[in-house]
């Protein structure tokens, strides 16, 4: 967008007064703004319209361009995410342009004195193109493995393409660390694979299982907009309440903070269930004509439904036992739940969800059903189901017969065959590779597990036995250090991309562009690999025939009903309004409950009984169940239940739950850590600036005869930390709370030697049903 | 006469810092070393911060206990402590209500840090820092008045700096207009930190204005003025949670 401000060199407002006028100004104490004052500004100005990259939230920005340089970010007062509000992270988003440790140029790296050299693009390009036609020539191009961060728009298809048309199945995602368990406990019930939208702004009751809305959720921006307007943005206020055995900013803002006993929030939601059946406050019409389950049903003889099972098995009395919160309280959460619509459940896009064992999915399957029985689903106040704009098709992708042999192969992250019911396993690729899987050509793109995953340093000895490891990233972090080629990525400031408007229903792109010209000898990864395929040759080029990324975002963008320009001057185009599908509609079958089962049947039923999964356990027998590690059997597996945690550590020598929580300002990249402002304002609610720290509660830390700031030695049956403690009243007596993202060890100045990082004693296993990473059921012990 | 104000709505706040960071990107706030940093030193010249300030015994006992957060911009004051004891008449109370500060008059005594009290105002100890190429992102903004600098040009050592509403903008904005040949309307300049709130809780305009969203907010019986009864009348006005 460019706005024509006066471009000048000097703006003069007002007169131009003789220094006697000035003094006298001066004496009488009173100055004006409107006369004698003048402002200097830079001579060329313009402001271009992008979006923002440092969280999930893809929030639209306005770039302030003075004489080339970019001076300062606003939010896009036309982005439905953020509506022309930045967090800090947006904020700073120059400190990481202008970041003096960025990567300036492509480098060669030697394994064995760990010397880096500069090489030119077309080195890189070769090398690439080499290494990719040998695994294709052997007959093995599904060795070729990338691993992927937050990657979301075009760029993720874009490279799923590009490993597919070389012939390799092995396109990792992140979200095993993140939003994978919300999305599976959507997909089972639902039938959707991907993170509900909440309609807040319309709803008059919310209730957070653990979701992170105000700092570090899926989209903290768009949920902080919502709960902003929610509370006082209306005429009647809604009522918040937080569920979490940590007072987060999100649990000190909200009307009740409910703290539980750590990894037994399906058993709360269990409970509020029972509660809500029992007083007959189910939405009848829904449950009865558009749930799968809820009574009992017969297929191949009696088969136990929802409520039979829920009335059985989680009293008040009993889930009192489980999450120590008293039954009073369960019963009138219930009761506000289902009598104050409309109403709405939130499931958290991590948190306690990744406690290692399938239990973090039943509580996500747990929390999603409270939305049915009241028959929130695609409803005003409700749940909503993310639509997405229509992006062109790629062409049929030209697959050769050595690409498809590849392509028949098992994921080797295990998706779909180790982990059944997993879509990615990003943090078992390191497992895999040292149980032997093997890994010729490992493509890292903004990504960096070294250091991101629960003990993650694993991943260096992994790296080693890969022979060819290649780092796309704008700064050196700790997987870049291990890679023999490490290629500078532009920020996201420098280059062409896109994301999906998602968080509120309806469907919408935001594009990245280039606001100032690359600082330095960078190449947008989405040209690199096109580049690549050039050189490849055969179907790989063939199946590439753009010339620039920018060119394949125009393709794929060409019918969402902006044109290429009006798409750049906006920075955003979206379909506004939500329209709610009618229950049992075409339109609800197609896109709103069960239109991506890939096994049960796509009937538009809601399932209160998932026939997905029962699919995968349904003829499992009691002691199969058990080594998967749940308790139940037959139905009971099926249906959503309480399964106790199964902690990493004996509670009698590790008393502490360690919890690693996301900050709003540190956020989940690697690269923000190295923004000296972020670490500046990181540890800002518990008086502590560039560093760790351990948070406890003050009664539990006295038993300790620990004080505030005193040095501590964190130790879990993975490894030993030490850090400084901090006394926080607001946390659960059995839980200790470490940030994430600090602790690095590469990066940059700013990040280096900041305090440490908790994830490298967290519990490295992955669950055996999904692959889920495991961030919530490691004990550690606290000593002086 | 217009009356610049700002409204801060402490239940929409959610302490995400955004206002911290703006404020610092428009005015060229520096980072401080973190060895500074950790004896407590910042410039930022609108803060965030958890509520008590001092850790105490009053804090309440889990699970009874509720944290709160406070934002902090200038209160610019209507019968602002810090120009009362300035010698130089370095801070002044301009023709809108915005109390500013003239760096070239400034000697640096200190007197008005120790007087405001709100500890808003920031001495500069040491020459600001910009490592390397972060310079680049500077605001090339600078506003002079009789041939003095305000801001957000940065300023030097040994002198006292604060938050000024980010009145350049005020300056740039009727500039605009001029440029553009029609009146300048209130609604045309807001800071930095009220543009970039995460929870819309800040608002900005003209106390004169009875239609204005600010006075119609200062009416609410959730308006308040941090420590009223400081005598300084203090113009930011918060909206209490509840």
């Amino acid at each position: 967008m460019t706005k024509p401000l006066s471009r000048r060199d000097f703006l003069k407002v007002g007169g131009v007064t003789a220094g006697s006028a000035a003094a006298l100004g001066a004496l009488k104490n009173v100055m004006s703004a409107k006369a004698n004052a003048e402002i200097k500004t830079a001579s060329e100005e313009k402001f271009v319209a992008s979006t923002c990259h440092l969280c999930s939230a893809g929030c639209g920005i306005i770039v302030r361009v003075a004489d080339g340089k970019a001076v300062k970010l606003e939010g896009n007062p036309m982005h439905p995410v953020n509506q022309g509000a930045l967090c800090p992270k947006g904020q700073a988003a120059p400190e990481l342009l202008y970041n003096p440790d960025r990567l300036t140029s492509p480098l060669k790296r030697d394994r064995a004195t760990g010397a880096t050299t500069p090489i030119t693009w077309d080195e890189a390009i070769q090398t690439v193109s080499q290494k990719l036609n040998g695994l294709r020539e052997a007959g093995h191009p599904e060795q070729a493995v990338l691993m992927h961060g937050d990657t979301r728009g075009q760029m993720r298809s874009f490279l799923t393409r590009f490993m597919e048309a070389v012939g390799s199945p092995n396109t990792i995602s992140h979200e095993s660390l993140n939003i994978a368990a919300a999305k599976l406990g959507m997909y089972l019930t639902q039938g959707i694979y991907g993170l509900p939208a909440y309609d807040l702004e319309n709803a008059n009751y919310v209730i957070s299982f653990g979701a992170n809305l105000l700092e570090a959720g899926s989209n903290p921006q768009r949920t902080i907009s919502g709960y902003t307007f929610l509370r006082r943005g209306r005429a009647t206020r809604g009522k918040v309440v937080v569920i979490d055995p940590r007072q987060s900013i999100t649990a000190s803002k909200a009307d009740e903070w409910i703290p539980i006993k750590p990894g037994t929030d399906a058993a709360l939601a269990l409970g509020m269930a029972n509660v809500i059946i029992k007083s007959g406050l189910v939405d009848a019409d829904f449950v009865k004509n558009y749930c799968f389950g809820f009574d009992n049903f017969a297929s191949g003889g009696e088969r136990k439904g929802f409520r039979d099972f829920v009335l059985e098995n989680y009293d008040p009395i009993r889930v009192e036992q489980m999450t120590g919160i008293p039954s009073t309280t369960i019963a009138r959460l219930a009761g506000e739940f289902a009598g104050n619509g409309p109403a709405v459940a939130i499931m958290p896009g991590k948190g306690g969800l990744l406690n290692g064992g399938f239990s973090g999915v039943y509580t996500a399957m747990a929390v999603h059903m409270l939305n049915a029985l009241v028959g929130s689903i695609e409803s005003t106040g409700g749940v909503m189901t993310q639509r997405y704009m229509p992006c062109v098709d790629y062409p049929k992708l030209p697959t050769d017969s050595v690409a498809k042999k590849g392509l028949a192969t098992a994921r080797i992250d295990g998706a779909g065959s180790k982990f059944p019911l997993g879509r990615n396993s990003y943090q078992s690729v390191a497992d895999q590779i040292l149980e032997g899987a093997p890994v010729e050509a490992l493509f890292l793109y903004d990504a960096n597990p070294a250091f991101e995953t629960p003990g993650g340093k694993r991943f260096a000895d992994a790296f080693a036995k890969v022979p060819f490891v290649v780092s796309f990233s704008s700064f050196i972090d700790e997987s870049a250090e291990l890679a023999d080629l490490i290629l500078p990525e532009p920020t996201f400031l420098e280059r062409w991309g896109d994301d999906h408007i998602e968080g509120l229903g309806y469907p919408g792109i935001s594009l990245y562009q280039p606001v100032v010209e690359p600082l330095y000898d960078t190449m947008n990864t989405g040209d690199f690999f096109l580049k690549v395929a050039e050189s490849m040759g055969g179907t790989v080029a063939k199946a590439f025939a753009w010339k620039s990324y920018e060119e394949v975002l125009q393709f794929r963008l060409k019918d969402i009903g902006a044109d290429w320009e009006l798409l750049k001057e906006l920075g955003v185009w979206f379909n506004p309004g939500y329209r709610f599908a009618k229950r049992g509609s075409q339109h609800w079958i197609e896109n709103v409950v069960g239109a991506e089962r890939l096994n049960a049947p796509r009937d538009g039923y809601f399932d209160l009984y998932s026939r997905e999964l029962n699919c995968f356990l349904g003829e499992m027998k009691k002691d199969e169940l058990a080594k998967l590690g749940i308790s139940q059997s037959g139905d009971g597996a099926i249906l959503p239940h309480y399964e106790a945690t199964v902690f990493q550590g004996d509670e009698a020598q590790y008393p502490f739950m360690l919890n690693i929580v996301t900050l709003m300002s540190l956020g989940p990249r690697s690269d923000t850590a190295n923004m000296p402002s972020m670490q500046e304002i990181s540890g800002m609610t518990v008086r502590e600036t560039w560093d760790s720290w351990l948070e406890m509660n003050p009664e539990s830390a006295h038993k300790l005869g620990l004080v505030e700031n005193d040095r501590v030695k964190i130790e879990s049956p993975f490894g030993a930390i030490s850090t400084k403690v901090k006394l926080v009243a607001g946390l659960h007596p059995d839980v200790v709370n470490m940030p994430f993202n600090q602790g690095h060890t590469a990066v940059g100045r700013f990040a280096k030697g900041r305090g440490v990082n908790g994830l490298e004693i967290l519990n490295p296993a992955s669950e055996p049903l999904t692959g889920l990473a495991s961030f919530t059921n490691t004990r550690v012990k606290v000593t002086k | 006469m217009t009356d610049w104000c700002m409204v801060i709505d402490l239940e929409k706040c959610v302490a995400c810092q955004g206002c911290s960071i703006a404020c610092r990107m428009e005015n060229n706030t520096p980072v401080v070393s973190p060895e500074e940093a950790k004896n407590g030193r910042e410039m930022r010249w609108n803060d965030v911060f958890p509520l008590p300030v001092h850790l105490g015994p009053d804090q309440g006992e889990y699970p009874n206990v509720k944290t709160h957060y406070s934002t902090r911009p200038c209160m610019h004051c209507k019968n602002a402590p810090c120009v009362k004891v300035c010698p130089v008449q370095a801070t002044f109370t301009d023709e809108e209500g915005i109390v500013r500060q003239n760096y070239n008059r400034c000697i640096g005594c200190r007197f008005c840090t120790v007087a405001c009290p709100y500890g808003v105002r920031y001495f500069n100890w040491f020459e600001p820092q910009w490592e390397e190429t972060l310079a680049e992102y500077r605001n090339p903004d600078q506003l002079s008045v009789n041939g003095s600098l305000e801001g957000p040009a940065v300023r030097p050592t040994g002198v006292v700096e604060k938050c000024t509403y980010c009145v350049h903008r005020l300056v740039k904005a009727r500039e605009q207009a001029k440029v553009e040949g029609r009146d300048f309307r209130p609604d045309e300049y807001v800071p930095a930190c009220v543009q970039t709130c995460t929870g819309k809780a800040r608002f900005f305009g003209d106390l004169d204005d009875p239609d204005s969203t600010v006075s119609q907010l200062s009416k609410s019986l959730r308006a308040v003025h941090l420590l009223e009864d400081s005598g300084a009348h203090p113009k930011t006005l918060y909206l209490a949670e509840g």
